[in-house]
């Protein structure tokens, strides 16, 4: 379906072969500096100290309490996903859109981009000053709307408070990568949709959304892959009640306490085998969306 | 006979085969404490000759070939850490040598990883200063050179490994440091701290996993609660109720969390409790060692097999372990590993002991072997992710 | 009816941005301006206490033209090799795609183990020297962030249509690619850039188990110990890569207006 209009047709199959060679930088540099140390991993995690192989690292993942811990990163990684899109893809459209002052952008985008890496300790820091017991915002509820966060079950040192500072970084991400997508919304589709008498959501639903689709899902997976790889900013404020796999992964591979490398690699591994799986979600995901645009 | 009595049996046992005896070693402290010399019979020979030795010359050849070296490369050494901020500058300006400090908040295992990643280059570091649970292995893997100090003899034999490749530098127990400005009463055991006066208010220092103050400080709260060194779980229970109570705020307690006050109660190294008094005098930090449960540990010095300046690396172990070195660490509110020495030889200020809590706590320590820490760390990495 | 003022849905979503993005960072300022001594407000010490540490200058030095020769080497190698895949091996672009997660899976502290045990051998000037071999772990760290944003970008142009009007008047790949495609892509390449940098400046991992010291390294060794510095520096760095962005956004854009030149397909 669609294959009339493929590329490769058009460019003839003489020319196959010198399209992969044009690749053959790009795949040495990965070869040496991403799949040996990545390979060593995943080769790791079937090995024991000492040499042998062995599954009893890897089958020691899929037990307790490593099994919930992988769930809690998932989940935390698609909310943070799922909210970094929709509300990154808000703030860039108004940013972006016709009528909104130039140095908005300009300012909206630059900000992300320090934004989108302002993590760790300093992030924590940063929510624990706002949110926490003593912090700035919990302190105007209290003393000026009479409101008191953490005498109704909320706390900043928990899940929700982990989903809600990693939004921090998750929401630049999404803007910076979501923002050339949406200049080629072209603001004329726009008029003429409302000239057309549709409202904006209408707009949204059959115009808007389906072109940005393809980007939109780039970006989720983007994002999932950035929040499921974090770890400094959620030890920081939770390490104690929120605890996640590669937090875990740095216990065993980089602590004062455990040291248990291969099983560090089997966690590792853990996660190779989750983002593989959202990738082949994605894929057919992403044909899909960009079918009916070519 | 209870199971943490085996145990402190034998750490006392090790002791009398340096021949002193458990009354001596007590009385020594507490007179220690009051300034007072003690005499004692079997082990006061040996004692006199090890006083002898006790000169404190280091042989010059060994500065000089320091000297020519230039350099000494550190790692993960905080200077607010059992002052070694002052070992470092002390070091610098008496011997004239420069020293490359890298990554001082470094974790154990990523400076027993540097001496294997780094080996053969100049950057690699010369000394480390890791925890006993990797102290052992890396013996065994041959990361360390084998050295003993001239002070060798006065370092206890159950601090130091029996080929010389590492040796504990200094101890200290855990205890609860508190913002006396906010914290009102001050708590003083681990009992205390399930009050509800203290809701939100209590911190350890990191995850039991990863952070070996905070294991200690689960191993203190197990001694609190009828456990021992051989059994954690109590230890591990206290914080589930701590937790339940809702006074266990699950953040890392950090010198930030001290200054802001976000953390009013810190569950920490003692050393680093007092530390923070000197360090923030307006927040009023004050530590009691909890009467109820007294855990101790110690880290360990280790010369890298593969240093780039393995002269300059015997110096500072010379330096470390000379009475210099000690008092530095003991100003920096830790006990030295030759505190029983220098106390018997009167060579202890008043004024640094009295800057500590009271010595009666300090006599309840207890420590545990690394086997003992072995197991009780699988227990955590077991049930801590269910409290 | 072109619109002329700003969307009243656009003004509330940039309130609602502005606040959550400065509120904390007002958080952070406050404590920064508390006094050393009292721990109450307000001081500048913290603050001088970090601009007259030659630490922190040197260690920016290094990190920013570190991050500028990540950024050059990272558009060399993914701009083409994105935009070739887009043209003639659209098959790859799942392949590629995955590669580009696989940063992510990596911890860094393995990472960085695994280089350091493969390249031990290389030349000096490549393995002592942070602009050797720290680049080229953080062009690997940087994939991801580069290839979705161009990803983006070259899916938002009209690729086929630009590269054959531009080989139909004479051009060689070369010339298309450099004068035809790149400004098309321009904000796709800018925002990759912008993340690269913001990477580089804030990568900690790999520099300090490499032992060499970066900005980050020199942040790290001030939150363990200073916390009032602390919270003065990590305003300072956000500015100050802030500018950096600003900049690179002003060598980048020349003329502004992408939507522009997309508008003339």
């Amino acid at each position: 379906m669609g294959s009339a209009l493929r590329p490769d047709a058009r460019s003839g199959r003489r020319r196959v072969p010198l399209a992969w060679l044009a690749l053959l930088p790009f795949f040495a540099y990965a070869l040496g500096f991403l799949f040996i140390p990545a390979a060593d991993t995943v080769i790791g995690a079937f090995q024991k100290q000492g040499g042998g192989a062995t599954l009893d690292n890897v089958r020691k993942t899929l037990n307790q309490p490593y099994l919930d811990q992988y769930w809690l990163t998932i989940k935390i990684s698609l909310i943070t996903a799922g909210g970094g899109c929709v509300i990154g893809l808000c703030i860039a459209y108004a940013a972006i859109r016709e009528g909104t002052p130039r140095f908005i952008r300009t300012t909206l985008t630059t900000f992300s981009g320090v934004a989108a890496n302002f993590a760790g300790v300093p992030l924590a820091f940063a929510f624990i000053a706002t949110l926490g017991t003593i912090g700035i915002v919990t302190g105007f509820m209290r003393d000026h709307l009479g409101f008191d966060p953490y005498q109704h079950g909320f706390t900043i040192f928990g899940e929700t408070g982990v989903e809600i500072t990693y939004m921090y970084f998750q929401i630049p991400l999404m803007i910076l990568v979501i923002a050339p997508a949406i200049d080629g919304l072209r603001a004329e589709w726009r008029e003429a949709a409302s000239n057309l008498g549709a409202s904006a959501w209408q707009f949204w639903r059959h115009v808007g959304i389906p072109v940005l689709l393809p980007s939109i899902l780039g970006a989720f997976i983007l994002l999932f892959g950035n929040s499921f790889s974090a770890y400094a900013t959620a030890y920081g404020l939770a390490g104690n009640s929120v605890f996640l796999v590669p937090i875990t992964i740095g216990f065993y591979l980089s602590g004062n306490v455990l040291s248990d490398p291969h099983f560090a690699q089997a966690l590792a591994f853990g996660m190779f085998v989750v983002l593989a799986v959202m990738m082949l979600l994605y894929i057919p995901l992403q044909r899909r969306s960009a079918r009916w645009m070519r | 006979m209870e199971d943490y009595e085996l145990q402190e049996i034998e750490f006392w046992r090790k002791l009398e085969e340096e021949g002193m005896s458990r009354s001596a070693m007590l009385r020594r402290s507490a007179a220690a404490a009051a300034g007072l010399t003690i005499l004692s019979g079997p082990a006061s020979a040996w004692a006199a000759s090890v006083g002898q030795s006790e000169a404190d010359v280091i042989p010059k050849k060994l500065i000089a070939a320091a000297k020519k070296e230039g350099q000494l490369n550190v790692i993960a050494l905080p200077h607010d850490w059992a002052n070694y901020g002052q070992q470092i500058s002390t070091f610098k300006s008496k011997y004239g040598l420069s020293m490359d400090e890298a990554n001082p908040n470094g974790s154990s295992a990523q400076e027993n990883q540097a001496i294997r990643s780094l080996k053969g280059d100049s950057r690699a570091p010369d000394v480390v200063d890791v925890g006993p649970s990797f102290a052992g292995p890396g013996a065994d893997e041959g990361l360390y050179a084998p050295y003993k100090v001239q002070t060798w003899k006065s370092i206890p034999a159950s601090m130091k490994d029996s080929r010389a490749r590492w040796y504990g530098d200094y101890w200290g127990v855990i205890g609860i440091g508190y913002n006396a400005n906010l914290i009102k009463p001050a708590p003083k055991s681990f009992k205390d701290l399930l009050k509800p006066a203290y809701k939100n208010k209590v911190a350890l220092n990191g995850n039991p996993l990863t952070s070996s103050s905070a294991v200690s400080g689960v191993f203190a709260a197990a001694l609190a609660n009828g456990g021992s060194v051989n059994n954690i779980s109590p230890g591990i229970d206290f914080f589930r109720r701590l937790k339940a109570a809702g006074n266990f705020i699950p953040v890392d307690g950090t010198p930030q969390t001290v200054a802001s006050g976000q953390t009013p109660i810190v569950i920490d190294w003692d050393y680093l409790n007092l530390a923070y008094r000197k360090q923030f005098p307006a927040v009023n930090w004050r530590t009691s060692v909890p009467s109820d449960g007294v855990y101790g540990a110690h880290y360990c010095q280790a010369i890298s097999a593969f240093a780039p300046h393995p002269n300059a690396a015997k110096l500072w172990m010379e330096f470390l372990y000379s009475d210099q070195g000690q008092l530095i660490w003991l100003k920096g509110f830790s006990h030295p590993a030759r505190f029983q020495n220098l106390a018997k030889r009167k060579k202890i200020p008043k004024a640094l002991i009295a800057a500590l809590p009271s010595s009666k706590l300090y006599a309840k320590v207890k420590f545990a072997t690394v086997a003992q820490q072995t197991a009780a760390k699988a227990k955590i990495a077991a049930e801590w992710p269910t409290i | 009816m072109r619109r002329r003022w700003i969307a009243p849905s656009a003004v509330v979503w940039i309130i609602v941005a502005a606040a959550f993005f400065l509120i904390p960072l007002v958080a952070t300022l406050l404590f920064s301006l508390r006094s050393i001594q009292t721990n109450k407000c307000c001081s500048g010490d913290a603050y001088s206490l970090i601009i007259h540490d030659h630490q922190f200058w040197a260690t920016i030095r290094v990190s920013f033209v570190l991050s500028l020769e990540t950024i050059v080497i990272s558009l060399l190698l993914f701009v083409p090799t994105t935009y070739w895949v887009h043209l003639k091996l659209p098959r790859l672009r799942p392949v590629l795609g995955f590669m580009a997660l696989i940063p992510f899976v990596v911890p860094p502290i393995v990472l960085v183990v695994g280089l350091l045990n493969l390249y031990k051998g290389a030349p000096d000037w490549f393995y002592a020297k942070p602009y050797g071999f720290l680049a080229t772990a953080y062009v690997i760290l940087a994939f991801p962030y580069m290839y979705f944003s161009l990803d983006a970008g070259f899916r938002s142009i009209d690729l086929h249509t630009l590269t054959e009007a531009s080989q139909s008047l004479g051009a060689s790949w070369r010339t298309t690619l450099t004068r035809v495609i790149l400004p098309n892509i321009r904000a796709a390449a800018l925002g990759g850039s912008f993340l690269t940098l913001a990477i580089v400046m804030g990568e900690f991992t790999i520099a300090s188990l490499a032992n060499f010291k970066t900005f980050p390294t020199y942040i790290q060794i001030v939150n363990e110990s200073q916390p009032y510095q602390a919270a003065a520096l990590a305003l300072l760095s956000f500015l100050i890569v802030w500018a950096a962005m600003l900049a690179l956004l002003f060598i980048g854009r020349g003329r502004p207006r992408p939507a522009q030149v997309a508008a003339t397909r």
